[in-house]
């Protein structure tokens, strides 16, 4: 059985301030993490090998500027990570990585399985794992909670409304989890050692495919194109409310309820 | 005139016409609990924003059970034209009946902009009919214009859940594909004299092949620390009932918190102290109870996208930070919010 792991990588929001005033990103500290959504799949794809065996394979949602991601998935336990290159694009671009990724995924003979986030932290983009599912005409499964494999077949929790249920899909499938549904384990530390010394059997496990030579040319062209940025209004601090107690509770209600998260 | 003559007349004016010829701006509409889901009327009104620059009509798809009256509703909203998938193969979404019925529709219409709300449902609906139709997706899209010279749909989409917004198009692709985040865009006034006949899509069942087994007895989602709960509801020595700012905790669905003040009266732990020497945290909403606001304090919570502070005194520091000031005893002020709240 092989599990496709698709993983990203997000700057880290705090190390960025914004300052809608003047209209730009101060970055004081850059410095990437591995999409949340995303490194719940790879625990995920982690736990379904313990139980039934599997071949981890990891592959990138974006043209990287280095592997450094994909050396973290082989130090916590991936099999292999095939690092894709190609020219980065100001925006990530799933419609193109689809026609990436699919190549790839047939160059590599095909999977059982594909996991990987339901959202980005930065762009809130979830279309890649659906896009994959409709190419490939597989089912899907959006915003798990967690999955098991038994019996050909993959069984994940979902959110359905308030509630959470057990769903399950024929193999093979695209299962895409939600940000914070599994802790991603410690790396270990040999093997981690390892693979940034370039030494042992794991160091053999990262391998670097060019996209070009994976798609034809105009495969490449990105679908989306970054056209600009905006800020929010300037925030107003220290609005008072006045009115009568229940006058003032109902503008406090409307307030929180126009930014609860939804 | 008496009035009921007046209604006829203009019941018949506001009769809509469907043009030939495909095209269009097309919305999918989401149905939850029996009635026309807010995000697909405020995708109606920005899709009439982008229809009359475009110079294009607006239609509506409608899938589910016994749906077929819902059409009036999206009439009056906007829709030029209304498509009503109604079979009971479509009681309850699923993947694979939703996007025959769209992807049959679809190839025969060749739309040049498709909406759907950012729900559930449009999330999982929406890349499959891009990647089927070739087309681009932009998703979560809280603004739009349109570059006329190409005819290209222009969004905004958050970043960091809108911290800042990345304007973006998909200028090749066609058709352009959308999800339009639910609250972004104003529901359009609800004409009631415009009306039009639904056109009813033939649906031939396909089975879904994802299946729900059942309810997930026992699971719970694992806990969020508390430096990345999106609603927090923190007390502060002037809080009063600490039951009542637990109970707005809960109707927010937020996580209880306080400063060292609620500390010292007991009510919360050491891990729940909201302070730079503490925990820092950086909710959506940030509610303080009787919060004084002290540097310490404030530091922590300076990440906080909204702030709204509850404090009988009108000089406490929290006031200069918070977005909303309530000036006000909690004791008095909490059980009418969260009456208001519906609580």
């Amino acid at each position: 059985m092989r599990i496709i792991v698709i993983l990203g990588r997000v700057l880290d929001p705090r190390g960025i301030v914004v300052n809608p005033r003047a209209g730009r990103i101060f970055v004081n500290r850059e410095e990437y993490i591995l999409q949340p959504a995303d490194r719940c799949a790879l625990e995920a794809a982690l736990r379904i090998k313990e139980a039934v065996g599997a071949e981890v394979v990891v592959l990138p949602r974006t043209f990287l500027p280095d592997d450094d991601i994909l050396r973290q998935a082989l130090a916590v336990g991936a099999d292999r990570a095939i690092y894709i290159m190609g020219k980065p694009v100001a925006l990530p671009d799933d419609g193109l990585m689809a026609r990436v990724l699919l190549a790839a995924i047939e160059r590599l003979g095909g999977a059982d399985l594909i996991l990987t986030g339901a959202t980005t932290l930065d762009t809130g983009q979830g279309q890649l794992g659906p896009r994959l599912a409709e190419a490939l005409g597989w089912p899907q499964i959006v915003g798990a909670w967690t999955a098991e494999v038994a019996d050909g077949s993959v069984r994940a929790v979902r959110q359905d409304g308030g509630n959470y249920v057990w769903v399950e899909s024929p193999l093979p499938a695209v299962v895409t989890f939600a940000p914070g549904a599994l802790k991603l384990r410690y790396p270990d530390g040999r093997r981690l050692i390892n693979i940034y010394k370039g030494a042992g059997e794991i160091a053999d496990a990262l391998e670097r495919w060019e996209a070009k030579d994976l798609v034809a040319p105009e495969a490449l062209t990105p679908m989306l194109e970054r056209r600009g940025q905006d800020f929010p209004p300037e925030r107003e601090r220290g609005v008072r409310l006045s009115g009568s107690l229940e006058e003032v509770a109902r503008a406090a209600a409307d307030a929180l309820r126009a930014r609860l998260p939804r | 005139m008496d009035a009921s003559f007046l209604d006829l007349l203009m019941a018949q004016q506001e009769e809509v016409a469907e043009a030939e010829g495909g095209g269009g701006i097309w919305v999918v509409a989401d149905v939850v609990d029996g009635a026309i889901a807010p995000v697909t009327l405020e995708a109606i009104g920005a899709a009439r924003n982008l229809a009359g620059a475009l110079g294009a009509y607006v239609y509506a798809v409608l899938l589910g059970d016994g749906v077929s009256d819902l059409a009036a509703t999206l009439y009056q909203a906007g829709a030029d034209g209304v498509r009503v998938a109604d079979h009971p193969a479509l009681a309850s979404f699923a993947v694979e009946p939703y996007l025959e019925v769209l992807v049959n529709l679809f190839q025969a219409e060749g739309p040049e902009v498709i909406l759907f709300g950012a729900t559930p449902q449009g999330q999982e609906l929406a890349p499959r009919v891009a990647q089927r139709l070739g087309g681009g997706l932009i998703e979560h899209a809280t603004a739009m214009t349109l570059d006329e010279a190409t005819r290209t749909v222009q969004a905004a989409v958050p970043i960091y859940g809108g911290e800042y917004f990345e304007i973006v198009a998909s200028p090749q692709a066609r058709p352009q594909v959308l999800t339009i985040e639910p609250g972004a865009f104003p529901v359009p006034f609800m004409d009631p004299y415009r009306k039009g006949e639904p056109k009813s899509i033939e649906v031939t069942p396909v089975e879904p092949r994802v299946r729900v087994l059942g309810p997930a007895e026992g699971f719970t989602p694992p806990s969020v620390p508390l430096a990345q709960a999106p609603v927090i509801v923190a007390a502060g020595r002037q809080a009063g009932d600490f039951g009542l700012v637990e109970r707005l905790a809960a109707a927010l669905g937020g996580r209880v918190a306080g400063d060292r003040g609620a500390r010292d009266a007991g009510w919360i732990g050491p891990e729940q102290i909201i302070d730079i020497r503490g925990v820092t945290v950086a909710p959506k909403v940030y509610v303080a109870v009787g919060i004084r606001g002290d540097t310490f304090h404030n530091a922590a919570i300076e990440n906080a996208r909204f702030i709204l502070a509850i404090h009988p005194d009108p000089t406490v520091p929290i006031f200069r930070v918070a977005d909303l000031c309530v000036e006000a005893d909690p004791k008095e002020i909490l059980p009418a919010l969260l009456h208001a709240l519906g609580a």
